[in-house]
C-alpha cells in the first residue's frame, strides 16, 4: 500500500507512475486483480492483454474515471486520493473518444486549454502549437466533423497533451486507421515520449508495432499481469521458459504444413506438432521429456534431426527458433497460459 | 482509499485554475451549440409558429365576440409557458445521457473540473431557451391584450412561474439523463412525467372537481400554475386567495433542483451503472404512474337529474355571417294546474343539423347557457332573452329546454323542449383579425432571419465545412 502523497525509490529516480495491488470489481466478478506496475519518464509502456483482460478497467482507474475496489496508485507524486490534482497531470486519449461535431480543431483544444486553468490567449496559443505537433496545423480552423478518424486521433492526441501532462495514456491510438496511419502515429508517440519526456502507457493490439515502440510491457491476462519488465526480457523470459517446456518452433510455406506435421510427429522425442496460425506456416513442435529429465542438453541433436527431417524431404525451411519467439507469440503463449 | 472523494471530485479544486471558472466554460461551449448552431433556435422557431397559428385563431374568435382579452392573454401565456418548459426539458434529457451517446462525456470527466460543474455549466445554457420563450411572447401578449391592463399582469406573473417552472423541468430532464446511458430512454422518461403532468388538464369538467380533483390540481406543478394564471388573470382573483396554488410548482423546482445539484452532479458517471437496478426501472415507474395517475382519476371521473309549461320563441329561422350575433327572446309559462310551478332552469342546446346531429357547445356559442327562474305562480310567464355567436358555417338548431328542480335528492323531473330556430350560417372572411397577423407572421420570419445570419456567419467562419 502507498501511504501519504508523495513515493520514493531508493537509488533511483522517481516513477512517474507507481500502482500498487489495483483491483476492481463489479459484483462478484473481478475485472483487476491486483495490479501493480511503474512506469518512468520518458519511457513507453505497452499495457497488453486481450479482450476483457482489464485493460480498459486499469486505465479508467489510473485516469480517475472508475474507483478501485483495492489498491491504489501515484502521479508525479501525488496520491490517488486526489483524483482532480492527478487529472491536471495527466493526459488521456480513451479509446473510442467521440469530438464535438460542431467545433473546430483549435476551437477543441482552446475549450480544453482553458478548463485545466489557461487564459484564453495562452490556450490559443498552445492549441496551434500542439496542431502543428501532431501535423493538423493546416486544418486547425475546419470543423472537427469534416476530419478524417486519423486526424481524429491527431488532435486526441493534441488534446492529451493541453496541459503538459507527465503521463499519458493512450487507448488504442491506432485503431481503425490504415497501415501508414498507425505507423505514423506511433512514431509521434515514440517523439512524444522522448521530447516532451512524459512517460507514455500505451494499449494496442498492434504487437509487431508495440515491440517496436514500446520499452516496458505489461501484459494482462483475465484481470492479473502475467508478465512486465522490458520488451526484451519478457521476450527472453518466455523464450527460456518455452525452452524448458521443450517448445521448438518451425516455420515452412504454409501448403507444405500438413507434410510437415506428418514428417515431425513421427520423429522421436516430438510428442505433438501444433500449427500455431494456420496463414503464417509456424508450426509448434513440443518434445517429450526425456528419461533422465535433462532436455536442454539433447535439444543440439533434436534441433538437428528436425532440420534434417524437412530438408530430406525438400520442404523449404523458413523459420527456425527455439522457444516463444517474437512479442506476438509471447503475448499468445502467456495469454493463453493465463486463460487455462 | 478511504480519503478518496465522491466521484473523483477534490474538495478543494472548484475552479479550473488562473482562467475561467469550469462551469462558465462549459456554459459558453453549451450555449454556443445551442444558438449559434441552432438547435434550440430551431425549437424557439417552431414554437413561434406554434404561437403566431394560435394568436390568429384566438384573434378570429376574439373578433367573433367570444374570447375576451383576458382569456386570449391567459391562454397564448399558458402555450407560452407549456412550450418553453418542453424546450428546456428535451434539452435537460440530453445534455448528459447525449453525450454518453456521442462518447464525449469521458472528454470531460477527465479535465480538472467537478462534476457539479461540469452539471452547471450545462444546466445554465440549458435553461437559455425560457427567457427567449419569453421575449417571443410578448409581441403577441401585447396584441391580444388590446389594451388590457392583463398585459403587464400576464408578463409579471408568466415571467415569475416560468422562472420557477422553466428551471425546475429543464434539472428534472438533466436528472433523468444524468441516471440515463441513451438517449432514447432519458426522452421517454422525461416525456412521459411531463405528459402525466399535462393529462389532469384534459380531463372531463367533473374529474376536475371535487375533493380529488382538486387536489390532484394542487399537487400537480404544472396545473396548478395554470389555476393560479387563469384565476389572477382571467378571473380577477387576489394573490392572498390563491397563495396555496404556489406551494405545487415552489415545492417541486427546490425538490428537483436539490436532487439534481446535491444528489445526483457529484455522483456523475462515466456510465449510468452506478443507479443500474433503478435506471432500469425508471421506464416501468413511468408507466407505473401513468397507470396510477389514471387509476387515481377515475374515481372523479366516474363521479356526475313534471311537466306544465309552455315555452314560445320569437324566431324560426335566420341566415347569419361567422361573427353576427342572433338575439332573441323565450317566454315561458306555467300552465299547471298547481298553485305554483318549482324553481326552473331553462338551458339552451344547439345541434349541427349536418351529418350526425352532432352537439354543439354552447359555451363557444353563447355567454349564457342555462338561466334561472325562481318559481311561476299558475298562468305567470317569465321573459329571457338569449344571444348567440355562431363561429362555425353549417345548419344548426337552438332549442330550449325548461327543467324542474326536483323536489328532493332522490327525486326527478320532466324536462320541456321548446320548438327550434333553425340557423344557417355561412363564413366570414377577415385576414388580419384583432391586427394580429404582423407579429403572427413577423416574429417567424425575424427569427428565421437570425437563422440565415448565423448561417451566413457559420459560411463565412468556416467555409464549405458547414455544409
Amino acid at each position: 500500500m502507498i501511504q501519504g502523497g508523495h513515493s520514493e525509490m531508493p537509488g533511483s529516480v522517481p516513477p512517474v507512475l507507481l500502482a500498487e495491488g489495483l483491483r476492481k470489481s463489479y459484483g462478484s466478478r473481478e475485472a483487476l486483480r491486483g495490479l501493480s506496475f511503474s512506469l518512468r519518464a520518458g519511457r513507453i509502456l505497452g499495457f497488453l492483454g486481450p479482450n476483457g483482460a482489464g485493460k480498459t478497467t486499469a486505465i479508467r482507474i489510473l485516469t480517475t474515471i472508475l474507483e478501485p475496489s483495492a489498491g491504489s496508485f501515484l502521479i508525479d507524486g501525488i496520491s490517488s486520493d486526489y483524483p482532480e490534482r492527478i487529472r491536471r497531470q495527466i493526459g488521456v486519449l480513451p479509446e473510442s473518444l467521440g469530438f464535438p461535431r460542431q467545433i473546430s480543431g483549435i476551437e477543441y483544444l482552446n475549450f480544453f486549454g482553458q478548463l485545466y486553468g489557461r487564459t484564453a490567449t495562452e490556450a490559443r496559443e498552445t492549441g496551434r502549437a500542439l496542431l502543428e505537433g501532431v501535423g493538423l496545423q493546416q486544418r486547425g480552423n475546419s470543423l472537427i466533423k469534416t476530419y478524417s478518424r486519423g486526424m481524429r486521433q491527431r488532435l486526441g492526441i493534441a488534446r492529451a497533451l493541453v496541459n503538459d501532462p507527465v503521463v499519458v495514456f493512450l487507448d488504442e491510438p491506432t485503431l481503425g486507421l490504415d497501415p501508414r496511419g498507425q505507423q505514423e502515429l506511433l512514431a509521434m508517440v515514440q517523439r512524444i515520449a522522448r521530447e516532451r519526456d512524459v512517460g507514455v502507457i500505451l494499449c494496442s493490439h498492434l504487437l509487431a508495432e508495440v515491440e517496436g515502440v514500446c520499452d516496458d510491457v505489461v501484459i494482462l491476462s483475465a484481470g492479473q499481469v502475467v508478465a512486465q519488465g522490458t520488451v526484451a526480457d519478457v521476450i527472453g523470459q518466455t523464450q527460456r521458459r518455452a525452452a524448458r517446456r521443450n517448445v521448438i518452433r518451425v516455420q515452412v510455406p504454409v501448403p507444405a504444413m500438413a507434410e510437415s506435421r506428418q514428417l515431425l510427429e513421427a520423429l522421436q522425442p516430438v510428442s505433438a506438432v501444433i500449427p500455431a496460425g494456420e496463414s503464417t506456416g509456424w508450426l509448434r513442435v513440443e518434445l517429450a521429456d526425456s528419461p533422465d529429465g535433462n532436455v536442454a542438453e539433447g535439444m543440439p541433436k533434436v534441433k538437428n534431426k528436425i532440420l534434417e527431417a524437412l530438408i530430406r524431404a525438400d520442404i523449404p525451411i523458413q523459420g527456425f527458433e527455439v522457444g516463444g519467439g517474437r512479442l506476438q507469440e509471447v503475448f499468445l503463449q502467456l495469454t493463453e497460459e493465463g486463460n487455462e | 482509499m478511504s480519503n478518496r472523494k465522491n466521484a473523483g471530485e477534490d474538495k478543494d479544486d472548484e475552479s479550473s485554475g488562473t482562467g475561467r471558472p469550469a462551469w462558465w466554460l462549459m456554459f459558453w461551449r453549451e450555449l454556443t451549440d445551442l444558438w449559434f448552431w441552432g438547435r434550440a433556435l430551431y425549437l424557439i422557431i417552431l414554437y413561434s409558429v406554434l404561437l403566431g397559428i394560435m394568436a390568429f385563431v384566438l384573434a378570429a374568435n376574439s373578433e367573433l365576440d367570444l374570447i375576451p382579452p383576458k382569456e386570449m392573454v391567459f391562454l397564448t401565456l399558458q402555450v407560452a409557458m407549456a412550450v418553453g418548459l418542453f424546450i428546456g426539458l428535451i434539452i435537460g434529457a440530453d445534455s448528459i445521457s447525449g453525450e454518453r451517446e456521442r462518447a464525449t462525456l469521458e472528454g470531460l470527466l477527465l479535465a480538472p473540473a467537478s462534476r457539479r460543474q461540469i452539471v452547471a455549466g450545462k444546466y445554465l445554457a440549458a435553461i437559455s431557451p425560457w427567457p427567449v420563450a419569453l421575449l417571443v411572447a410578448v409581441p403577441f401578449l401585447f396584441v391580444l391584450s388590446q389594451g388590457d391592463p392583463v398585459f403587464w399582469q400576464a408578463l409579471f406573473w408568466g415571467g415569475l412561474l416560468g422562472s420557477i417552472l422553466a428551471p425546475a423541468f429543464t434539472a428534472f430532464g438533466m436528472l433523468v439523463s444524468v441516471w440515463s446511458n441513451s438517449n432514447k430512454t432519458s426522452l421517454f422518461v422525461s416525456l412521459t412525467v411531463y405528459i402525466l403532468f399535462l393529462l389532469p388538464t384534459q380531463f372531463p369538467g367533473t374529474a376536475q372537481a371535487g375533493t380529488m380533483g382538486q387536489l390532484l390540481k394542487k399537487v400537480n406543478p404544472l396545473e396548478a400554475t395554470n389555476q393560479f394564471l387563469e384565476k389572477i388573470l382571467v378571473n380577477n382573483r387576489t394573490l392572498e386567495e390563491m397563495r396555496s396554488w404556489l406551494i405545487a410548482p415552489v415545492l417541486f423546482a427546490v425538490l428537483v433542483l436539490g436532487l439534481l445539484f446535491w444528489y445526483a452532479a457529484p455522483r456523475l458517471r462515466l456510465d449510468a451503472t452506478a443507479g443500474r437496478t433503478f435506471r432500469l426501472n425508471w421506464g416501468r415507474a413511468a408507466v407505473l404512474l401513468l397507470v396510477v395517475g389514471l387509476l387515481v382519476t377515475s374515481p372523479a371521473l366516474a363521479q356526475s337529474s313534471n311537466p306544465a309549461f309552455q315555452i314560445d320563441i320569437d324566431e324560426d329561422y335566420r341566415l347569419l355571417l361567422t361573427g353576427d350575433e342572433l338575439e332573441f327572446n323565450t317566454l315561458v309559462t306555467y300552465t299547471g294546474t298547481e298553485e305554483g310551478a318549482p324553481p326552473l332552469i331553462v338551458a339552451m342546446n344547439i345541434i349541427n343539423l349536418e351529418g350526425d346531429g352532432d352537439p354543439v357547445d354552447p359555451e363557444d356559442w353563447s355567454p349564457e347557457r342555462t338561466q334561472y327562474i325562481d318559481s311561476l305562480a299558475k298562468g305567470e310567464s317569465a321573459d329571457l332573452t338569449w344571444v348567440v355567436n355562431p363561429i362555425l358555417e353549417g345548419d344548426y338548431m337552438v332549442y330550449m329546454v325548461v327543467i324542474p328542480e326536483p323536489d328532493g335528492s332522490d327525486a326527478t323531473s320532466q324536462p320541456v323542449a321548446s320548438s327550434g330556430i333553425h340557423l344557417t350560417v355561412e363564413q366570414s372572411t377577415g385576414i388580419n383579425p384583432g391586427g394580429v397577423l404582423p407579429i403572427a407572421i413577423g416574429i417567424p420570419l425575424l427569427l428565421v432571419l437570425v437563422v440565415a445570419v448565423l448561417f451566413w456567419l457559420r459560411r463565412r467562419r468556416f467555409g464549405a465545412d458547414d455544409a
